[in-house]
């Protein structure tokens, strides 16, 4: 998957870009407020660069794509329904624009943001 | 209508906490007879299917939560509200109407009565919160009504009287928000649609001022959609019985189109009513009786020019859509127990999925669903407990090995045939305990006796039955009880066989193979026979079997 042979030559889509467009359809999704790092070594790594594949982890499996996202979402909203419109969010995006399926989009709530209490 | 006396009256008392909870059921009660104009305007095919539903869940949610709260205290009911919006909120635009409500709630926080400036404030803070809940929010959507509402009551403030004159000022920004949608957001404007979103957030604030006015919430607005909105596929689902017609009328009104008269006129012959506009063009979508199928058309000359008609007797393609449709699955509430089922024809799967099963395996005797199909079927449902019924003895094993690949907890009730399937699912109970549910559904089977009726495929001798190749020969439970020359003879053998006599229902389940009119003309001989009994015939679809039938 991300391959294809033209009479060209060939097209390779690279999984971060693949991530770059799920990066913008995340953050665009309402109850987001941020992404977390993968890992310790990533939050390190996303400190010194901009990376815009941070928090998110794209995996070609043969002919699938596996996306996983890990978010911090807003307080105060439900965790469920945001978690479930990004996932959609993101498929459809990815979908959209690259004309590839994806098999799944796993989200990983990985902190909650309190930005001010009730 | 605005009922002045009423204003007048409603502007000299406090607006309290009981005041708002009627405001909130204003607006569901608004938002919800209106639901489909929100949910036509839906651009995306994701991500948020159908937005006008998911609103009217969500405030039916806060409306749920406050509708026998008894406090006149409005902190304190707005507090509520934004609890129970929170708790039930669905989709995107679900969310984003539960912060703003939940901004709302912070504003009017230990105010016992809501005067101007609190009500001001509390709509800023509702903006607020609204945008604190996304990194980049989109604008054109749901947010920029919100926006615009807060920043015109803010200019209003001044000028103001009371609250009603803020609710006035802040239902006249919703509306021009919306309508302003498309520019700011241009695949709206390549839909030719507004936000539908914010289309929702309007008619909640909407609700809210008509009530104040005292004018109706029940009859929905009078609205002309663009004309590549119109959905004239889903109007088939509300056909009513006598409205047999669909007409649809496209044509130029010879002057300024009066809506109000229009409608009215529309209304005194049919139903489902759709009007459409597109470049100077409308387009009327009717549904009518029989007799009355001229009607539109000929009112439709007196008033403009007519350039096309199109007429199609709803019933006869009724039929076609039914076929082809789409089963409606049960929604699984997260937490319940979903019923996946292994069907082997479609009617079976219509009956099935009318008795509350979530998903279906396409499946049956000789072609066996793999362990993979049954997976499938039911991983993404939002619930780890699934209960499967295979209603075949050769697809039993198949589900086992679903319920040992799994992570989720699946019990397998072992139905060997689709009666027991149908008995199994009578005692199913969604929201039980995964363990007792099964045992009880397990315990269902021996209910119902299962025949079948087949034509045998080779000559044979099987538990002292002489079978010849072509002949019809009838299953009792599995177990081959009867050969015969006609299907006819096969089911009354069987029936005999199965001391019908001794049970109450008999439901007759065809096969692809058999026609409508034999299954019937068959039924009416059992009819004969047992006439105490109730027998049906259902649609079963299933290849193979020309009966299955149930016997309980």
């Amino acid at each position: 998957m991300g391959d294809e042979t033209t009479t060209l030559g060939g097209i390779h889509i690279s999984p971060n870009a693949v991530a770059t467009i799920a990066y913008h359809a995340t953050l665009q999704s309402y109850g987001v407020v941020g992404l977390a790092p993968k890992n310790l070594a990533d939050g390190i790594v996303s400190t010194i660069t901009r990376e815009p594949s941070h928090g998110i982890n794209v995996r070609y499996k043969g002919e699938d794509i596996d996306i996983d996202i890990n978010i911090i979402i807003e307080f105060g909203t439900r965790v469920n329904s945001v978690a479930q419109s990004v996932a959609n969010t993101v498929r459809f995006n990815v979908e959209k624009a690259l004309g590839l399926q994806v098999n799944s989009v796993n989200v990983h709530v990985a902190g909650l943001r309190i930005s001010d209490s009730d | 209508m605005i009922d002045t006396v009423r204003v007048n009256r409603l502007r000299k008392m406090p607006t309290d906490g009981q005041s708002m909870k009627r405001l909130i059921e204003s607006g569901l009660i608004w938002l919800r007879t209106n639901k489909d104009i929100v949910n036509a305007l839906n651009v995306f095919p994701v991500p948020d299917g159908d937005t006008g539903t998911n609103m009217v869940l969500t405030l039916q949610a806060a409306w749920n939560e406050i509708k026998d709260l008894g406090t006149h205290n409005l902190g304190e009911m707005a507090a509520a509200v934004s609890k129970g919006a929170l708790m039930g909120a669905r989709g995107n635009s679900g969310v984003i109407t539960s912060q703003i409500l939940r901004g709302f709630s912070r504003g009017v926080h230990e105010k016992s009565v809501l005067d101007k400036e609190t009500f001001v404030k509390a709509l800023c803070d509702a903006r607020d919160t609204a945008y604190k809940g996304v990194v980049r929010p989109v604008e054109g959507t749901i947010l920029t009504v919100i926006k615009e509402v807060a920043n015109a009551a803010e200019a209003a403030l001044g000028e103001a009287k009371d609250t009603i004159n803020i609710l006035e000022v802040a239902v006249k920004a919703a509306d021009e928000a919306v309508r302003n949608t498309p520019n700011l957001l241009p695949v709206l404007k390549q839909a030719g649609v507004v936000d539908s979103g914010g289309k929702g957030l309007f008619f909640i604030l909407e609700g809210m001022l008509r009530h104040v006015y005292g004018e109706s919430l029940e009859t929905p607005t009078m609205s002309v959609q663009p004309m590549s909105a119109m959905n004239l596929q889903d109007a088939l689902d509300e056909v009513e019985e006598g409205q047999d017609y669909e007409v649809v009328v496209d044509f130029v009104p010879t002057g300024e189109l009066n809506l109000q008269s229009f409608y009215t006129k529309l209304e005194e012959m049919g139903t489902s009513i759709q009007v459409g506009e597109g470049e100077g063009m409308y387009r009327m979508h009717i549904h009518v009786p029989l007799e009355k199928r001229y009607e539109p058309i000929d009112y439709i000359m007196d008033i403009g020019t007519v350039t096309k008609v199109a007429m199609e007797n709803l019933l006869a393609q009724m039929d076609d859509i039914q076929k082809s449709k789409q089963l409606q699955f049960t929604v699984v509430e997260p937490g319940n127990i979903a019923v996946v089922v292994v069907s082997p024809g479609l009617g079976l799967s219509r009956i099935f999925a009318s008795l509350g099963v979530a998903a279906i395996v396409a499946g049956g005797q000789s072609m066996n669903p793999s362990t993979q199909d049954i997976l499938n079927s039911f991983e993404n449902l939002p619930t780890d407990k699934v209960i499967i019924l295979p209603n075949n003895k050769n697809i039993i094993l198949a589900a086992n090995q679903a319920k040992e690949v799994t992570v989720k907890h699946v019990m397998v009730v072992p139905t060997r045939t689709v009666p027991q399937g149908l008995a199994a699912m009578l005692s199913f109970i969604p929201d039980g305990e995964l363990d007792s549910v099964a045992e009880k559904m397990t315990r269902a089977l021996s209910a119902a006796k299962t025949g079948e009726v087949t034509i045998a495929t080779r000559t044979v001798e099987i538990d002292g039955v002489n079978v010849k190749d072509g002949q019809v020969i009838a299953l009792l439970d599995g177990k081959l009880v009867v050969s015969a020359e006609s299907v006819e003879e096969g089911v009354m053998d069987l029936l005999e066989k199965a001391s019908a006599e001794e049970h109450e229902l008999i439901t007759f389940f065809y096969g692809e193979d058999m026609p409508h009119a034999e299954a019937n003309r068959i039924a009416d001989v059992v009819r004969a026979k047992y006439s105490s009994h109730e027998i049906e015939v259902q649609e079963g679809g299933q290849p193979h079997y020309q009966f299955i039938i149930s016997i309980e």
